[in-house]
């Protein structure tokens, strides 16, 4: 259960880290609401997460996931570059995740 | 190194400590220090962000606070040190880093700084 807290913790980072951008663009409630109930859920989960999991693993995948959701959901939906030297950093996190959830 | 980037290390600090705090708080106390660690470490953070590259800031606030967290937790906690563990954080934060540093090249030739 703890991964499970672990990726939602992550996957709440990157609607918190998207508030932040909204909130850059355009200071008004709705981007605050985005900003702070992702951020609350994100670390409500991991704490969660860090009941059952080393606080090491917890952290660093926490900020792997939501950096590597943030810059998908920036590629995706905002056009951002798509170069190798991206895909290779994104590549390098997954597989540091994978190999964290095997030996944990 | 101007007073800025002393506040970017000050916020990877706190970010190391409010992570400690997740994990061991056990009573409403520390649990509020907690969260005015976690609010410092934002705040601290987007303050620094005003006058230095973004990704560069997450950059290094994110590595402070991934390779404290890790030492941390070896050295206070008594949590064994595992070479492959080690390893992977290493590879993991490369990749954070990595993703981050990248994205300012881009957005530098936009001429953002």
């Amino acid at each position: 259960m703890g991964w499970v807290y672990l990726i939602l913790a992550g996957v709440f980072e990157v609607v918190g880290v998207t508030g932040m951008n909204k909130v850059a663009k355009d200071k008004n409630l709705q981007s605050y609401m985005v900003l702070v109930l992702g951020f609350v859920f994100s670390f409500s989960f991991l704490s969660l997460a860090m009941k059952t999991l080393p606080m090491g693993v917890s952290y660093a995948v926490w900020t792997g996931i939501g950096t590597v959701g943030a810059t998908i959901v920036g590629m995706v939906f905002y056009g951002d570059a798509k170069d190798w030297k991206r895909i290779l950093c994104i590549a390098m996190i997954l597989v540091a995740v994978i190999g964290l959830k095997i030996t944990t | 190194m101007n007073r800025d980037w002393v506040l970017v290390i000050f916020a990877g600090i706190l970010e190391m400590l409010w992570a400690v705090g997740l994990k061991h708080s056990s009573n409403w106390l520390a649990w509020t220090v907690t969260a005015i660690l976690i609010y410092m470490s934002f705040v601290i953070l987007i303050k620094a962000t005003k006058s230095l590259p973004v990704s560069t800031v997450y950059a290094i606030f994110t590595g402070i606070g991934t390779a404290g967290t890790v030492v941390v937790e070896i050295l206070v906690f008594g949590e064994a040190f595992n070479f492959t563990k080690v390893l992977l954080i290493i590879l993991l934060i490369s990749g954070v880093v990595g993703l981050k540093l990248v994205t300012t090249d881009t957005s530098n030739k936009e001429g953002a700084s």
